[in-house]
């Protein structure tokens, strides 16, 4: 992958993510992890080679039909990117109105996740009035309230203290639990150590698979 | 959809701030310039309507020639016309309503009754006459010396080739008028576009279709397309009904009177709306273009 006409930033790096996995996506800076996430919630297209999701080539899929599929996809981004003009609860409905939810269903639903991440009494607050860790929790609730297949988070724990950091961790967790594949691209060493999950380890334009507790490299999942 | 949840706060965009006062000016004039398009198109039928139907019979004054003589030439001219098929009335028309008219140039004091003032003889036709014009010019020659015959196709051409060209340069101004707007919301939404860029991604990313997006942009078009041509259009008529009472106040012959039919009303009325949905159109036009672009 390259942005315009600049030098390739990912290049011959192949794994798959079984369903319902825990990943995290780890590198040193400039090793093109933001910019694997962006393939992969198909924020842009790879220059070459082949980006499947659930199955399907996404070359091949249709613009038209790319928006249900992203549909499928959470996204937390690493500058959360809320809605500022917007109050806390419409952020999180964001997504459900998009797709054409019942207002009385988005009520309800965005109600109980944002009492799920403990954010119940700030629903009218607006972003900004938030702090880093509460906007954090913001986004994640933005990006799991439509039950995605897959959800993808750049450095979510990078603007936030260890407690709160370990406190996303375990959302993160219970989500894998009912189902969704995580991809969660992070620089801190000490909470991959701590939370025993799937490394894929991307440096110098090779993506290697380490599993829970290994330092070194092991089969990369292709 | 008029009213649409908006994710985007378009309302605070200075480009798009700027949108009533553009749409409200292009109305107004639009307005005007429709106005006398349909003024011109009136007076035409007025006009021609008019004419059609008569002819005229000028008779030039002789030197030496007395009003007795003169009348006689006169009635000798009247019951020509009156013998021809087709022809139901002819008139002379009196030497005061003849002063009337040249009234504008010669003044209301000028000594008519010493000028050799040509006389009219003004003949009406049947309706679906099929009247042999050159037969009655040939008789009336013979018969009146100095009579000639004038069926008025000449002026009528020159006329309508006249109000045609006001017509075509009214339609060219308002395409005009319409091209400025398209391409001020164009400009207005390129650059709503990319302030709201980032806005725009996340709408994207999470799964928002083209149209979700563009439903935005076009709604808050139409609303400020709206207000602006409503009010240019509440500006424009007030001036036309300024100028129209200005202008019945004036007693002069030459100028021509203004008259609005019915209809045209609902049509001046109906430009703001039209000019609304322009707006809208051309603001989802271009972000679907825009959007299109995006992977």
């Amino acid at each position: 992958m390259r942005y315009g006409a600049g030098p390739e930033v990912v290049r011959d790096v192949t794994f798959a993510l079984p369903p319902a996995s825990f990943h995290f996506l780890t590198g040193p800076s400039g090793a093109g992890k933001s910019s694997l996430l962006r393939l992969m919630y198909l924020a842009n297209r790879p220059s070459r080679g082949v980006v499947s999701l659930f199955g399907e080539d996404v070359s091949k899929i249709p613009r038209r039909m790319l928006p249900e599929l992203r549909r499928s996809i959470g996204v937390v981004f690493q500058d959360f990117r809320l809605l500022d003009h917007q109050s806390v609860f419409d952020n999180v409905a964001l997504p459900l109105r998009v797709a054409g939810g019942k207002e009385s269903q988005i009520r309800k639903h965005v109600s109980e996740l944002l009492q799920w991440v403990g954010l119940e009494d700030a629903l009218d607050s607006l972003p900004s009035t938030l702090s880093g860790g509460e906007q954090q929790r913001v986004a994640i609730a933005r990006a799991v309230i439509g039950r995605p297949r897959l959800l993808l988070a750049d450095e979510p724990t990078g603007n936030v203290d260890d407690a709160i950091a370990v406190r996303l961790l375990y959302l993160f967790e219970e989500l894998n639990r009912m189902g969704t594949s995580i991809v969660i691209a992070t620089h801190n060493e000490a909470l991959v150590s701590r939370f025993k999950h799937r490394q894929l380890h991307l440096e110098r334009g090779e993506i290697e698979l380490r599993q829970p507790g290994m330092d070194g490299s092991d089969d990369p999942a292709a | 959809m008029i009213l649409q949840h908006s994710d985007l706060p378009l309302t605070n965009d200075p480009a798009v701030r700027i949108l009533p006062w553009v749409v409200g000016l292009m109305v107004y004039l639009a307005t005007l310039t429709l106005a006398v398009a349909l003024l011109v198109s009136t007076l035409a039928a007025d006009w021609s309507a008019g004419l059609t139907g008569t002819v005229t019979i000028h008779i030039v004054a002789a030197s030496d020639e007395t009003e007795a003589e003169m009348d006689r030439r006169v009635e000798a001219a009247i019951r020509e016309a009156l013998k021809t098929t087709g022809v139901e009335e002819a008139s002379a028309i009196p030497l005061s309503q003849v002063a009337k008219l040249l009234a504008p140039w010669l003044g209301d004091e000028a000594p008519i009754a010493d000028l050799p003032l040509p006389r009219i003889v003004d003949v009406k036709l049947s309706e679906d006459a099929d009247l042999d014009i050159d037969g009655l010019r040939a008789r009336l020659e013979n018969a009146v010396p100095g009579a000639a015959l004038d069926d008025h196709q000449l002026w009528r051409d020159r006329l309508v080739r006249f109000l045609l060209a006001i017509q075509i340069v009214a339609g060219v101004m308002v395409a005009l008028i319409g091209t400025t707007t398209v391409t001020v919301v164009v400009f207005a939404t390129r650059a709503g576009l990319a302030v709201h860029n980032e806005v725009i991604e996340v709408l994207h990313m999470i799964g928002a279709h083209d149209e979700y997006v563009a439903g935005q942009f076009q709604s808050n078009a139409l609303m400020l397309g709206l207000k602006g041509g409503v009010s240019g259009s509440i500006a424009g008529i007030a001036t036309l009904l300024a100028i129209k009472s200005t202008a019945g106040q004036l007693d002069v012959e030459l100028l021509p009177t203004l008259l609005f039919q019915y209809w045209h009303w609902p049509v001046l009325a109906s430009l703001p709306f039209a000019a609304a949905y322009i707006v809208r159109f051309s603001a989802r036009y271009t972000v679907l273009q825009a959007l299109r672009r995006m992977p």
